[in-house]
């Protein structure tokens, strides 16, 4: 009873932690591919909201154009995806890894822009937010948050569960023992 | 309900736990502001900005010259684009030639859109000249000669970044008759150009260009320009959100055909 407490917090927060960074990456996709200017949301209007979102991409003057466009549109479908996944909690252990180096290459790129004096949009939520300390404040949280999960997802694996369930949907064997 | 030993009731928490955290984590006012601001900045950009009571008499007497006319192109072009600029901003200068210039030559040229030079000088010690190289384009702008003057500032910036000497530039652009009507508009309103390069004002002759400037600046804090360049575009009268820095003009001119197709 006295080492299941700690355990049970600890699932509770590592619960949180996944839940909260699956909701940043779905708001971030949505925030990438939501129609602009009260347009309705069709397949014309995503593609104008994608290409806005290759200009902010363009504007840190770090890849070609062709790798820009391939960026800029593959981007906000696989936060969708990494979201969901996240959300599910299947494989957090694999799910919050690259969750963490994803965001620890979005951070290193911030951080290169900002140090180099480049006054760009940050891109991170749509158009319209300028790079600057708070937008790397927040990501530099993320990026400790994601790193948190990453760590909290093989400690939990590898303690005892009473129940015979982690938290998340990803079922942990009971041990032998 | 045992939670400890039901692991459904666990799964129904979890749930429960996530959707409040979701909820609370999405930026609800951001999210919503954006098309709030977007509907009323589209409508200023529609409708001059209203100038102060002080500006007013100033501005009444610029009419008889006529209103600045800083746009390149055709104002029924089914795309706007405004950019904020300060002349003395290197990525400014960068976006004008690399980018502006070919859509200037195709895009605009074609009537396809209507390119509007906003003026948006920012307050850094080095862009010393900034003030003044707006007020000359400016000037330009109510004789109808903006597009050259702009083309020649931009052209010649680390010229006359460097002396202050703007107007030999400017002359360069135009005819001697226009050159002489611009000196004759901006004569009074130079404040950091050095002495020998100023137009000579006449006695009691007041400045009317710092309205008009101040009117785009006041345009740009309702975007809002956070640095330059800054661009927005405007679709059928929608505005959409606001992009900043240095674009190629292969993707930007991506992005203006994937908005004639829409």
């Amino acid at each position: 009873m006295s080492k299941a407490a700690p355990t049970s917090s600890g699932r509770i927060l590592l619960l949180l932690g996944r839940v909260a960074l699956a909701a940043v990456f779905l708001v971030a996709a949505y925030a990438k591919l939501k129609p602009q200017g009260g347009m309705p949301w069709s397949p014309a209007s995503v593609k104008i909201s994608l290409a806005m979102f290759a200009m902010q991409v363009d504007s840190y003057q770090m890849l070609p154009v062709n790798a820009v466009n391939f960026v800029a549109h593959a981007l906000p479908p696989f936060e969708l995806f990494l979201g969901l996944w996240l959300l599910s909690g299947i494989a957090l252990r694999f799910s919050s890894l690259v969750t963490t180096l994803l965001l620890g290459g979005f951070f290193s790129v911030m951080v290169r822009t900002f140090a180099l004096g480049l006054e760009v949009s940050c891109g991170c939520f749509g158009p319209g937010e300028q790079l600057g300390t708070k937008t790397l404040l927040r990501d530099g949280a993320l990026l400790a948050l994601s790193l948190a999960v990453f760590i909290g997802a093989f400690l939990i694996r590898r303690e005892p569960d009473e129940v015979g369930t982690s938290v998340g949907a990803v079922a942990t064997p009971r041990r032998a023992d | 309900m045992n939670l400890r030993r039901n692991p459904i009731s666990w799964r129904f928490l979890g749930s429960i736990c996530a959707l409040f955290v979701l909820a609370l984590l999405v930026p609800w006012g951001q999210l919503l502001a954006p098309a709030r601001a977007q509907t009323q900045a589209a409508a200023s950009a529609k409708q001059p900005t209203k100038t102060s009571s002080k500006s007013a008499p100033k501005a009444a007497q610029a009419e008889q010259l006529g209103t600045p006319n800083k746009g390149v192109g055709s104002p029924t072009a089914p795309v706007t684009m405004e950019v904020f600029s300060d002349y003395q901003c290197p990525m400014c200068g960068q976006l004008f030639q690399q980018t502006l210039r070919p859509m200037i030559n195709d895009y605009v040229a074609s009537g396809k859109v209507y390119l509007i030079h906003r003026d948006f000088p920012l307050p850094i010690a080095d862009h010393r000249f900034n003030w003044d190289a707006a007020r000359w384009g400016t000037a330009a702008a109510r004789i109808g000669k903006f597009e050259e003057v702009d083309t020649a500032l931009y052209e010649n910036v680390r010229g006359w970044g460097a002396d202050g000497n703007i107007q030999k530039y400017v002359a360069s652009a135009l005819n001697p008759a226009d050159f002489k009507r611009v000196q004759k508009i901006v004569a009074g309103c130079l404040t950091q150009t050095p002495q020998e390069f100023r137009p000579p004002a006449q006695a009691g002759q007041g400045c009317s260009l710092d309205a008009f400037i101040n009117q785009d600046i006041a345009l740009g804090k309702q975007v809002p320009v956070q640095a330059t360049p800054t661009y927005v575009f405007t679709k059928r009268g929608q505005r959409l959100a606001p992009g900043s820095g240095f674009v190629s003009w292969p993707l930007m001119k991506q992005f203006i055909d994937s908005l004639l197709t829409q």
